[in-house]
C-alpha cells in the first residue's frame, strides 16, 4: 500500500510544501518506509526523495524549503524491491520533465520497460512505476499533446493504479484511477488529489470521489474528467463532507487495532507467499541454522514470544536453541559457531540492535526477520527474511505477531523437511476464529472489571499465554501474569481466591495436565477461562476452536487472545491504539 | 445520500407495551429511540430520511425532535422485505443507507458506515457487531475471503442493522443481502450499540448512554432545592424541580419539567423523562419513567419501565429478581407498565410483570 497526494494552487503559495507534508503525514498509515515530494514552479521541476520516515526525511532533505505552485507527494510501503532513495517516488522520465507518483502494481511493466529501453529510454530505479513517465515522454515525443500522451500511457499499462503526473511548464496534475482509491478535494484557489479524504480534510470538505476508469487533470480552478472517452459532468459528482471523516482511514473500524486483527488472514497469507518468492534467502537461513552449534533467538516484547515459540519447536527436535530477551544479551557469550535469529517488527528495535552488534562482533552469523524491508536490523544481517503484514498502526502488535508465527513455522517446517503447504490454510483458521469475536468480547469485558489475571499454558501454549497477558497489560492496564501452568503449586496459586480470573491457553497438547491445573484453580474458587483447540478443559467459560491440522492451532488461538485484550481495553474506555507510556517502535535503550 | 429508516415493527419483545406505543417512539434521555437514530444519521451527513411506519405513524412523527428533513411512508407489503420495498420507492438515488429505527448507538456508528462507503469504492457496506447468545435479531454473518457471508448459525458476528446498499429487485431482503455480499465491504463496530427489542434493552440503554458522562450537567433553569443532594453524573434539564431533601445520586437523567418529590432517591442509571412526577419518599434505580408518568409516594422502582402517562399508586414495590431476561448478563428485571395503565396503591409486583 502507498499514499499519494497532489496539491495545486493558483497563487504563489509559500506554504504549499508544508501543506503537502501535512497531507503526507496523514497518509502515513498507508506506508512509511520511504517518502518523496516533487514541486514545480514555472519551468523548474524538482524532486526530493529518500528512504525513511516522513518526519525524518522531511528534515534531512529540507523539503519544507521547496517552492512552487504544484506539488506531488508519496509515502511508500515496500512489499518487493527494497525501499531505498532511488526506488522512492516520484519517478521521472529521461529528461526530468515528467514526475509521477503511483499507488498500485503494474503487471506488464517488464515488457514495457524492455520496449522503452530498446527505444533508448534510460531507467534509474527497479520500480514498475518508472515506466509511466517514460511512456508519457515517448508518446509526447511522437507528437501527442500532454493529456493524450498521459492517456496513451495509462492505456498501455495493465494492473491496478492510482496515478498522478506533472509535466514541466504545465500548471496541471494529470490523474488516472483503477482499483486503488483516488479522491479530489476542491479548495479555495487550491485543489487536492489524494488516496483518501482525511489527508486534505483540514483544507476542504468539498470532495469528488473518482471511480475506476476515470482519467483527467486538475488545475487550481478546473477539474476535467473522462471515463471511457466521454466527458464526465463534474458538478454531479461533487459531495460535501459534513461529518467527521478523520476516522476514514480506519475503514469503519473504531480502532486500527481491531482493523489490523481482521487483516491477519491476509497478512499471514502475504507472509507465506513472500517467503516462497524469497525461497533462496530462506534456504540460506536454514543452512546457517542447521550448521551452527547453537541458535540464539533475540527479540523483545511480542516478537520475543514468537521467538520463544520457535525455540520450543526446535528444542523438541534436538536443536540447541536459546531464546534471549534482547536487553539481557550480556548474559550470553556467542562465537563463530553460533547463529543469531533476530526478530523485530520495525527492524529498528534498539535493544535488538545492540545485542546484534555485540554478537556480530563475536563472529556469529545473523539472520533477521522484520516487517520492514531493508530495515536497520535487516541491513546488519547475513540473511534478511521478512514478514509481509503491511503497515501496522496500532501500538500493540497483532497481525505482525501472527505473521511472525507463520514465518517461523515456515522455517521450522523446512528445517524438519516437512511440506509447508499446510500453512496455506492458516488464513482460514484465523477467519474461523474471528467468527468467535462475540465470545472473546464477553470474556474481555469480564476481565476488564478485574485487577489481576493469570494466563497459563504448557508446552507450546506457554508463549501464547505470555502474549495474551502482555496484550492485556499493554492496553487494558490490568495486571496479568503468565507462567507455565505446572508452576502454580510452587508459589503463584497463593494469590488465587474467589473469582480470581485464570485464563488457560490450550493448543491441544498436554490436555490432561492442563485439566488438572484447571481443577487446582477451581478448588480455590478461581474464575476459569480457556481458549482451547479441539479438546475442552471444562473451565467456567471456554472458547472451543476446532482445527483439522494441529500445527495450525496458534492461528486459532492468537486472534482470540488479541480480541479479548481489545474488548477489555474498550470496555475500560482506553484507546487501544495508543496505550499510555508505549511507542510503536522502541528506538531507545 | 438519503436514508431509509424502518419503524414499522410489531415490537413483540415489548408487548403489551408496544400495542399502545411504537417501540421507536419510546423516550430515553429526552430523545425518542428513533431520534437517537436520526441524530446519528444527521451527524453522518445524511440529507433526507424516509421512515417506514405502521398505524402508529403519528407517534413516530411526534417523537422526532431532530432537525432533519423526513417523510413517513405507511407500510403496505408485509415483513421487513415489504417495509424496505415500500420505503425504497421514495429513494431516487442508486444507493442508500438502510437502518432499523430501534438501534441506540453513538453517531460514530453511522459516521463510520459512511466513511467505509466513501473510502471503500464499493456499492455496499455492512456493519457487524460481536454478539453473545440470544442476540441474533438481524441475522448473522461469517467472514469468508474478506467478504461476508450471511448465515443462520455458527458465528458470533451479527448484522448491526445499518447498511449502505444499492437499490434492487428482491423478494427477500436477506436473500438480497446474500446476493450483494460478494461485492460488499464490511466493518466490525465495537462501540456502543443496543438493539431495542426487550425491556432489558431499554434499561441497558440508559446505562450505556450515561456511562460516558464524567460530570453533571445541570440546567440553570432547573429548580433545585438547597437541601437536595446532586451526585456526580447527573443530567438535569430545564425547569425540572428537585424538591427538598431529595438525592439524585446518579448516574441519572431528569427531563424537562420533571418533578422529584421530597426525600426521594434517584440512583444507578435511571431516566425520569419530561413532565414525569416522582412523589415523596420514593426510590428509583435502573428504571425508565416515561413522559408525564406519575409515581405515588413511598414507591420503589427497580429495573422497571413505566409508560407515558401511566400512574403508579403510593407504596408500590417492584421486585426485580429472580428474573430471566432474554438478553444481557444481568439476571434482574422488574415491571413493564404500558402507557396510560394504572397500578393500584400498596401492591408488590413480582419480576417480569407486564401490564
Amino acid at each position: 500500500m502507498c499514499g499519494i497526494i497532489g496539491v495545486i494552487s493558483k497563487n504563489d503559495e509559500k506554504k504549499l510544501a508544508t501543506i503537502t507534508v501535512q497531507c503526507l503525514e496523514r497518509l502515513e498509515y498507508r506506508g512509511y518506509d520511504s517518502v518523496g515530494v516533487a514541486s514545480m514552479e514555472g519551468n523548474e521541476l524538482e524532486v526530493r526523495k529518500a528512504k525513511g520516515r516522513i518526519d525524518e526525511v522531511v528534515k534531512r532533505l529540507n523539503i519544507l524549503s521547496m517552492t512552487g505552485r504544484v506539488f506531488l507527494g508519496h509515502t511508500r510501503w515496500a512489499t518487493h524491491g527494497e525501499p531505498n532513495d532511488i526506488n522512492a517516488h516520484p519517478h521521472t522520465d529521461c529528461t526530468n520533465s515528467i514526475a509521477v507518483v503511483h499507488n498500485g502494481t503494474i503487471k506488464n511493466f517488464r515488457e514495457l520497460r524492455e520496449d522503452l529501453e530498446s527505444l533508448g529510454h534510460k531507467f534509474k530505479s527497479e520500480t514498475d512505476t518508472e515506466v509511466i513517465p517514460h511512456l508519457v515522454e515517448e508518446f509526447k515525443k511522437r507528437g501527442m499533446d500532454s493529456f493524450s500522451a498521459f492517456k496513451s500511457a495509462i492505456n498501455s499499462i495493465q494492473g491496478s493504479y492510482a496515478v498522478l503526473a506533472i509535466i514541466k511548464g504545465e500548471n496541471k496534475i494529470y490523474f488516472a484511477k483503477k482499483d486503488n482509491p483516488l479522491i479530489i478535494g476542491l479548495g479555495d484557489k487550491m485543489n487536492f488529489i489524494s488516496s483518501d479524504i482525511p489527508s486534505f480534510l483540514p483544507y476542504t470538505n468539498k470532495v469528488l470521489i473518482l471511480i475506476d476508469g476515470d482519467v483527467g487533470y486538475i488545475t487550481p480552478d478546473e477539474i476535467y474528467i473522462e471515463n471511457e472517452g466521454k466527458k464526465v459532468n463534474v458538478l454531479d459528482r461533487i459531495k460535501i463532507i459534513t461529518w467527521d471523516a478523520s476516522a476514514a482511514s480506519k475503514e469503519g473500524y473504531a480502532h486500527y487495532m481491531l482493523k489490523e486483527i481482521h487483516e491477519s488472514p491476509r497478512a499471514v497469507d502475504d507472509t507465506i507467499s513472500g517467503l516462497i518468492s524469497d525461497i533462496e534467502d530462506v534456504k540460506n537461513a536454514i543452512k546457517i541454522l542447521e550448521e551452527s552449534k547453537r541458535i540464539i533467538v533475540i527479540a523483545a516484547g511480542t516478537s520475543y514470544h514468537a521467538g520463544l515459540y520457535f525455540s520450543l519447536l526446535l528444542q523438541r527436535e534436538g536443536f540447541n536453541v536459546i531464546p534471549v530477551i534482547a536487553s539481557e544479551y550480556y548474559n550470553i557469550k556467542t562465537n563463530q559457531e553460533d547463529s543469531i535469529l533476530a526478530i523485530s517488527q520495525s527492524g529498528e528495535t534498539y535493544d535488538v540492535m545492540i545485542a546484534l552488534k555485540e554478537f556480530k562482533a563475536n563472529g556469529s552469523k545473523i539472520i533477521s526477520l522484520t516487517n520492514v524491508i531493508d530495515s536497520a536490523i535487516a541491513r546488519q544481517s547475513d540473511v534478511k527474511l521478512y514478514t509481509r503484514a503491511g503497515p501496522e498502526i496500532g501500538v500493540a502488535a497483532t497481525k505482525t505477531f501472527t505473521s511472525q508465527i507463520a514465518a517461523l513455522q515456515f522455517l521450522y517446517s523446512l528445517i524438519k523437511g516437512d511440506d509447508y503447504t499446510y500453512l496455506n490454510k492458516a488464513k482460514d483458521v484465523i477467519r474461523r476464529s474471528l467468527d468467535f469475536e462475540g465470545e472473546a468480547k464477553l470474556i474481555g469485558e469480564e476481565l476488564s472489571a478485574k485487577s489481576n489475571a493469570y494466563y497459563l499454558g504448557r508446552g507450546l501454549s506457554l508463549p501464547f499465554a505470555m502474549e495474551g497477558a502482555l496484550k492485556i497489560k499493554e492496553i487494558t492496564y490490568l495486571h496479568a501474569e503468565a507462567y507455565a501452568a505446572g508452576e502454580s503449586k510452587h508459589g503463584p496459586i497463593a494469590l488465587v481466591e474467589k473469582d480470581f480470573p485464570v485464563v488457560f491457553i490450550n493448543l491441544g497438547e498436554l490436555v490432561g495436565e492442563l485439566q488438572n491445573n484447571v481443577q487446582e484453580m477451581k478448588a480455590r474458587k478461581a474464575k476459569t477461562y480457556a481458549i482451547s483447540v479441539n479438546e475442552k478443559l471444562n473451565t467456567d467459560k471456554e472458547i472451543l476452536l476446532t482445527v483439522e491440522d494441529e500445527r495450525l492451532s496458534p492461528f486459532a488461538v492468537t486472534p482470540i487472545i488479541q480480541l479479548i485484550a481489545y474488548y477489555s481495553a474498550v470496555k475500560r474506555g482506553n484507546d487501544p491504539d495508543k496505550p499510555r507510556n508505549l511507542a510503536k517502535t522502541v528506538t531507545v535503550g | 445520500m438519503k436514508a431509509l429508516v424502518l419503524a414499522a415493527g410489531k415490537g413483540e419483545g415489548l408487548r403489551p407495551y408496544t400495542e399502545k406505543e411504537q417501540k421507536e417512539a419510546i423516550t430515553i434521555l429526552g430523545k425518542a429511540v428513533i431520534s437517537h437514530v436520526l441524530y446519528g444519521l444527521k451527524k453522518a451527513g445524511i440529507e433526507e430520511v424516509v421512515i417506514v411506519t405502521n398505524e402508529h405513524e403519528k407517534q413516530i412523527q411526534d417523537a422526532i425532535n431532530v432537525d432533519i428533513p423526513f417523510e413517513t411512508v405507511r407500510q403496505k407489503r408485509p415483513g421487513i422485505t415489504g417495509a424496505v420495498l415500500d420505503g425504497m420507492d421514495k429513494i431516487p438515488d442508486d444507493e442508500f443507507l438502510l437502518t432499523f429505527g430501534d438501534i441506540i448507538a453513538e453517531p460514530e456508528f453511522y459516521m463510520n458506515l459512511m466513511n467505509s462507503y466513501i473510502t471503500g469504492n464499493s456499492k455496499a457496506v455492512f456493519s457487524l457487531v460481536p454478539v453473545s447468545e440470544g442476540m441474533q435479531t438481524y441475522g448473522l454473518a461469517k467472514i469468508v475471503d474478506n467478504r461476508i457471508e450471511i448465515v443462520n448459525e455458527g458465528s458470533t458476528l451479527a448484522l448491526a442493522g445499518a447498511y449502505i446498499i444499492p437499490k434492487g429487485d428482491f423478494t427477500d431482503i436477506l436473500e438480497y443481502f446474500k446476493k450483494i455480499s460478494p461485492f460488499s465491504r464490511y466493518f466490525i463496530w465495537s462501540g456502543k450499540w443496543i438493539d431495542i427489542g426487550y425491556p432489558e434493552d431499554l434499561i441497558n440503554a440508559i446505562e450505556v448512554l450515561l456511562s460516558d458522562l464524567n460530570n453533571s450537567i445541570i440546567s440553570d433553569k432547573a429548580e433545585i432545592s438547597k437541601t437536595a443532594v446532586i451526585g456526580k453524573k447527573v443530567i438535569i434539564e430545564d425547569n425540572a424541580i428537585i424538591d427538598d431533601y431529595s438525592v439524585i445520586k446518579g448516574p441519572a437523567y431528569i427531563g424537562k419539567n420533571a418533578y422529584i418529590g421530597n426525600y426521594s432517591l434517584i440512583r444507578d442509571y435511571s431516566s425520569i423523562e419530561s413532565e414525569a412526577k416522582i412523589g415523596a419518599y420514593c426510590e428509583v434505580a435502573h428504571s425508565l419513567v416515561e413522559p408525564r408518568a406519575e409515581i405515588g409516594s413511598k414507591s420503589y422502582l427497580t429495573y422497571t419501565i413505566v409508560g407515558r402517562e401511566a400512574k403508579i399508586g403510593a407504596s408500590v414495590v417492584t421486585v426485580s429478581y429472580p428474573a430471566n431476561p432474554v438478553r444481557g448478563r444481568e439476571r434482574k428485571l422488574g415491571a413493564l407498565i404500558s402507557p396510560n395503565e394504572e397500578v393500584y396503591h400498596g401492591q408488590i409486583i413480582g419480576p417480569n410483570y407486564r401490564k
